[in-house]
């Protein structure tokens, strides 16, 4: 695997960062944001974290871990369905592996809009299968709106993600 | 150890269709099975509630702060608001101590025995599902504080949603709004009854059971008291929209939950017939209990 060069180089504790984020940004997702006009819908971080690192270091966010991290999510957020957004996620993960080159060394907005792909392929897959589980078409307006904030609110996680990536070598000692 | 090179690739190889497989089968099966996750599910609540409540501090801290700039560039509005309706309200104190004292006088009169004393516990939400088809919040409050399942939360404005899992430490509350949502209404003053289904919109649907008098914009809904998971007359919403299906905006601000307040009405899911203050006309056609995912 030609993204696993640098493997030691890399400390154990730099090895961690792109899975502790991650983790950290399901939580995220998670606080009840009050701010006003914002409604009940957070953009999905998550997301964000696995777009991210499987663009950039997807050698350090094994299948595992997004599995854990998808896990984690569907637990604390009450869903019924256990599992969906592992497996979003790791197709998601699968997807963008595959495409990194695409990303990887150009500008940010090639980024942003395959994360806007990434993203509307995600929440379609999440409304099909919901619906299906239902048996009744659900109200598509909720996932439209959870896709473009998610989508609009890219920059800020990318960018806190992009100084967790800096920080990387440092941490290795 | 050290693994040997062919058998790591073929278990890195592996590894991810077996977890899309397993997360497949678990989202599938987990709908069909939900105690299969219940436990697991309040054990992590309960342990991460601590971390979600202090990483929730500073956004509690911003959004008041974004209310009082709101609040001071609006004070003079609001001033003249509040003593027009300090006015209104004056009144209606005096409307309130006179039935009060009059109601008083006829429960003597029928020797009327009160519905069990209710207690109420004010909780934080520390978690909101935040998802596109979920409509729960998670509060910080659990059994350790007298919590049950099937409790109602409310908010000064009308009623949020009632407690459907229970940790020790925390409650998750499914909103109206929430599609598994079915609550037991009647229009205020008709005594039409009917169901208020959460569809994941803002505003869940009215269903009616037997329409004879016709429900319209503006008129208050309030819980019926049937299945005996909701005490009578808890104030709900009001309907708002006619055109296909009936709507309800709830006087609560579900997109908005700070602080609930889960009130114990001494309910245990079926109400004694005795504690159900109806007259007879209208006491058949018991509703179905409000049911959980």
């Amino acid at each position: 695997m030609p993204y696993s060069r640098n493997r030691d180089y890399f400390g154990f504790v730099a090895r961690m960062v792109p899975g502790t984020t991650t983790i950290l940004f399901v939580l995220l997702s998670l606080l009840p944001f009050h701010i006003p006009s914002f409604g009940s819908i957070a953009p999905g971080f998550a997301l964000m974290a696995v777009f991210h690192w499987s663009v950039y270091r997807p050698d350090f966010l094994p299948p595992g871990v997004v599995f854990f991290a998808g896990l984690l999510l569907d637990l604390l957020n009450g869903t019924p369905y256990v599992g969906l957004s592992a497996l979003v996620l790791l197709l998601v993960r699968t997807a963008v592996v595959t495409q990194r080159r695409v990303f990887s060394h150009r500008p940010f907005s090639i980024l942003w809009l395959g994360f806007f792909g990434a993203a509307v392929s995600a929440f379609a897959f999440e409304w099909a299968f919901v619906s299906l589980m239902q048996v009744h078409a659900m109200a598509p307006r909720s996932f439209i709106f959870q896709t473009l904030i998610t989508t609009a609110c890219f920059p800020i996680g990318s960018y806190l993600l992009a100084l967790a990536h800096r920080a990387m070598p440092a941490l290795s000692g | 150890m050290r693994v040997s090179a062919p058998v790591r690739a073929t278990v890195q190889r592996l590894t991810l269709p077996v977890l899309i497989f397993i997360s497949a089968l678990l989202a599938v099966l987990g709908k069909a099975d939900a105690l299969l996750f219940d436990h697991v599910r309040v054990v992590l609540a309960d342990t991460l509630a601590p971390v979600l409540q202090v990483a929730g501090e500073p956004i509690v801290t911003v959004s008041n702060a974004i209310g009082t700039v709101k609040d001071i560039a609006s004070v003079y509005r609001q001033d003249q608001e509040l003593k027009l309706e300090n006015q209104r309200l004056l009144q209606w104190q005096e409307v309130a101590r006179r039935l009060e004292s009059e109601n008083e006088e006829l429960r003597n009169l029928v020797k009327f025995a009160p519905q069990g004393a209710e207690t109420s516990i004010a909780a934080q939400v520390i978690a909101d599902s935040g998802g596109a088809f979920l409509r729960n919040v998670l509060v910080n409050v659990g059994r350790d504080e007298g919590v049950t399942r099937g409790q109602p939360a409310l908010t000064g404005d009308g009623l949020v949603g009632r407690v459907i899992e229970l940790g020790d430490r925390t409650a998750r509350i499914l909103l109206l709004t929430d599609i598994n949502s079915h609550i037991p209404v009647v229009v205020e003053g008709t005594h039409e009854r009917a169901m208020l289904n959460g569809d994941n919109s803002d505003q869940p649907q009215l269903v009616y059971f037997q329409p004879k008098t016709p429900v319209k914009p503006g008129d208050r809904i309030v819980t019926s008291g049937s299945g005996g998971v909701f005490p009578p007359d808890l104030p709900v919403g009001v309907v708002v929209s006619m055109n296909g299906m009936i709507r309800v905006e709830p006087y609560a601000d579900l997109a908005r939950l700070d602080m609930v307040r889960i009130v114990n009405y001494g309910l245990d899911g079926v109400l004694p017939a005795s504690a159900i203050p109806v007259p007879p006309s209208i006491g058949g056609g018991r509703s179905r209990a409000t049911s959980g995912r």
